[in-house]
């Protein structure tokens, strides 16, 4: 029990405190919790309203679902709450028990969340009055520029932001993720198209006597171009279904080991009609191009140099 | 004898070991860009960790340092604790806050992050030009800090710690003199920086701040080992967690475990790529030359002669490909450094891509490797054709 206290005393200060040192991202996803804190407090003191007051003087708070399966904890259990390691604390009731959110800034934090109301918080950190932010629901959204330019009238050492740009300032992590994907993805394409580029190729040479073949029966250059170009096309197009249900189930293992790794329900690789799209259609476009270019080089070489004659 | 006769065969088909080549080369560099990716992190903080010496950091219980804003309360009583220990030969407290500078001489009010630090133990930078932080008033800042402002050393600063609405004033209001601009270690690349002592910083945030810190580093005597002081200070104050190298590397590794499990899984794929294509190649072309060899059995070429002559042909295309890739990888890793590099909070001296002789030789070793087992079965085919069935087979066709 030392340990869960211990652990509870910093996340009431992790919660307290917005992150300092440039951490930037962390500052905003620890005023999210100060945020949420208050809303999902009182909406989850509320759904258990009967064993809160059942816990009189206790204070209510949620915690997530981590932290309960790690601690095992339940509702309705009581433990103590400190802003200060080694602090005695004061006695605090489990009211809710909270799934984590599909949140992708919270991935690589992996810490626990406790939620209490507002008030109690600023009690056990020495807040005074203070809050990290506020979140403001306009009633048309088009005056969501006026709003703003008038609460950062109102006085130094307040900033409104939109929400829109708050989410593009605390996605900045994923788009770097996502361009630093893109560009691998964009090396692996060219390896796999270099790759399907050179199979093709062999798989047409390796049709030289039955081209030659073709040739001495009669048979127009353009037909034997067309019917090379045709199969080399089909494997290509066979190869991509194949290809597209191993990236499906690849798709289904990393989540399943990501989910378990970081203990979150997002979704780490979606396969999407447009993913599928792009690597059949450009296998189709290499395996076509392949057939032709091969085609086109044997066609040009007399049957009978084709047969080694 | 055998290079030559691996090199007439490799140029018989030039498109098609030119593609090899090519794939081959892809496959390096992405090989040597994941070896380099993989191992780059750890080296990268380590060497950042360890740039002032300073083998163990102490951060307020349970958190990492500047993972968030808790504070260490009491920081001289636990100062005089470390101190006890004879282990430890140097201290440096930290205190990190929010400051704003104002009037500045480019117009606009500044927000900056302010490092309160002693000056005498100078842990989180090197100073560049000027003089240390000093005395009450003695700041420096670093280049964004600067350009951002205006400022100039030798400059007097107004700078505040915030504002009371209430009262509608300022809060922690000080003139400090910007003494000598420094590059910071573990700040982000564009963040204005400014570092003024530490006892000032606190009394500018008020009682909030007396007499905190946001951590402490801490500097092990030569010889003895960080990780047994680290478990001291644990003991010795409970209030704090201690984290010395090797544990920091550890929290890297968790939290950046995905950058490593992605470079081994896409390591393994650029190795099978190059395997699969030069395996695919060397089949090929020995199943286009079966009569060749058949011949050369007939005339007494050894089997060994041929198995040799075949997994050099395979070799060459691997190490010409590995030696262009290796080049590729380079130019590639500085490219997907510099995207990775716009992580917001980076430090400018982290990297994720770290060059070592030691990653390219892997690279190279596990590539040549791959090409010498690519050549094995072609070879061993080769070497086990019944000659004189072969050779009429051949003669029909």
């Amino acid at each position: 029990m030392h340990a869960v206290i211990g652990r509870l005393a910093l996340l009431a200060l992790l919660s307290a405190a917005p992150a300092a040192h440039g951490q930037d991202r962390g500052r905003d996803s620890v005023r999210d919790s100060v945020r949420d804190s208050v809303r999902d407090s009182v909406r989850d003191s509320a759904g258990v309203s009967t064993r809160a007051a059942a816990a009189a003087a206790a204070i209510p708070i949620a915690i997530d679902q981590q932290m309960a399966e790690d601690a095992g904890l339940r509702i309705g259990d009581h433990v103590a709450l400190a802003s200060e390691p080694g602090a005695v604390g004061d006695s605090a009731v489990i009211v809710a028990i909270t799934t984590q959110a599909a949140d992708p800034s919270e991935v690589a934090r992996r810490e626990y969340r406790i939620r209490l109301h507002l008030a109690d918080l600023q009690t056990r950190v020495g807040y005074g009055d203070r809050v990290d932010r506020f979140a403001i629901a306009t009633r048309r959204p088009a005056d969501d520029t006026g709003v703003i330019r008038r609460v950062d009238d109102a006085a130094f050492g307040f900033r409104a932001w939109p929400s829109a740009d708050i989410a593009v300032r605390t996605s900045q992590t994923f788009r770097v993720v996502s361009r630093f994907h893109r560009a691998i993805g964009g090396i692996t394409i060219v390896a796999s198209a270099i790759f399907l580029l050179c199979i093709l190729l062999l798989k047409v040479e390796e049709r030289r006597r039955d081209v030659a073949a073709l040739r001495l029966m009669g048979i127009s250059r353009r037909s034997v171009v067309t019917s090379v170009v045709l199969e080399a096309g089909l494997i290509a197009l066979v190869g991509s279904a194949l290809g597209t249900i191993v990236g499906w189930i690849g798709s289904l293992v990393i989540n399943w080991h990501y989910r378990g790794v970081y203990r979150t329900p997002l979704a780490f690789s979606i396969v999407t009609p447009g993913i599928v799209a792009l690597a059949v259609g450009l296998s189709l476009v290499l395996g076509l191009g392949a057939g032709l270019i091969a085609a086109l080089r044997l066609v040009r070489v007399p049957p009978l140099t084709l047969l080694g004659r | 004898m055998r290079l030559t006769l691996a090199a007439a065969s490799i140029v018989r088909a030039p498109l098609r070991s030119a593609l090899a080549i090519a794939g081959v080369a892809v496959a390096a560099a992405l090989l040597l860009d994941m070896v380099m990716l993989s191992s780059g992190m750890r080296e990268s903080f380590r060497t950042m960790l360890l740039v002032r010496g300073f083998q163990l950091r102490i951060a307020p219980k349970g958190t990492l340092p500047f993972d968030s804003e808790a504070t260490i309360g009491d920081a001289s009583a636990i100062v005089d604790a470390l101190r006890q220990n004879r282990d430890i030969i140097a201290i440096s407290p930290v205190l990190g806050a929010q400051v704003h500078l104002l009037a500045a001489r480019s117009g606009a009010d500044v927000t900056s992050f302010a490092l309160g630090v002693d000056g005498a133990v100078e842990g989180d930078y090197e100073l560049e030009a000027g003089t240390q932080v000093g005395g009450t008033d003695r700041a420096v800042a670093n280049a964004a800090f600067l350009a951002a402002s205006g400022a100039r050393i030798g400059d007097t600063l107004d700078v505040v710690a915030g504002f009371d609405p209430q009262l509608r004033s300022y809060t922690g209001r000080r003139h400090l003199v910007l003494a000598g601009r420094a590059r910071f270690y573990y700040t982000a690349a564009r963040q204005a920086v400014l570092a003024l002592p530490l006892a000032t910083l606190q009394a500018m945030a008020g009682s909030s701040r007396r007499d905190r810190v946001s951590l402490f580093m801490a500097r092990v005597r030569d010889g003895v080992e960080p990780d047994r002081v680290r478990d001291w200070v644990d003991r010795a104050v409970p209030r704090v967690s201690a984290l010395s190298v090797s544990s920091a590397l550890k929290q890297v590794d968790a939290r950046m475990g995905y950058f490593r499990q992605l470079a081994f899984i896409l390591g393994g794929i650029s190795l099978a790529v190059g395997f699969l294509l030069v395996t695919t190649l060397v089949t090929v072309s020995v199943n286009e030359r079966i009569g060749e060899i058949a011949v050369m059995r007939a005339i007494g070429v050894s089997r060994a002669h041929v198995v040799r002559q075949i997994v050099v042909e395979g070799l060459a295309l691997t190490v010409a490909g590995t030696i262009l890739g290796l080049a590729i990888g380079i130019v590639t890793a500085r490219v997907l450094n510099s995207i990775l590099g716009d992580f917001p909070g980076l430090p400018a001296s982290f990297s994720f891509f770290v060059f070592r002789a030691r990653a390219a030789w892997a690279s190279l070793g596990l590539l040549v490797a791959a090409g010498v087992l690519a050549g094995i079965y072609p070879a061993w085919r080769a070497a086990s054709l019944p000659i004189a069935a072969t050779l009429r087979r051949e003669a029909v066709a």
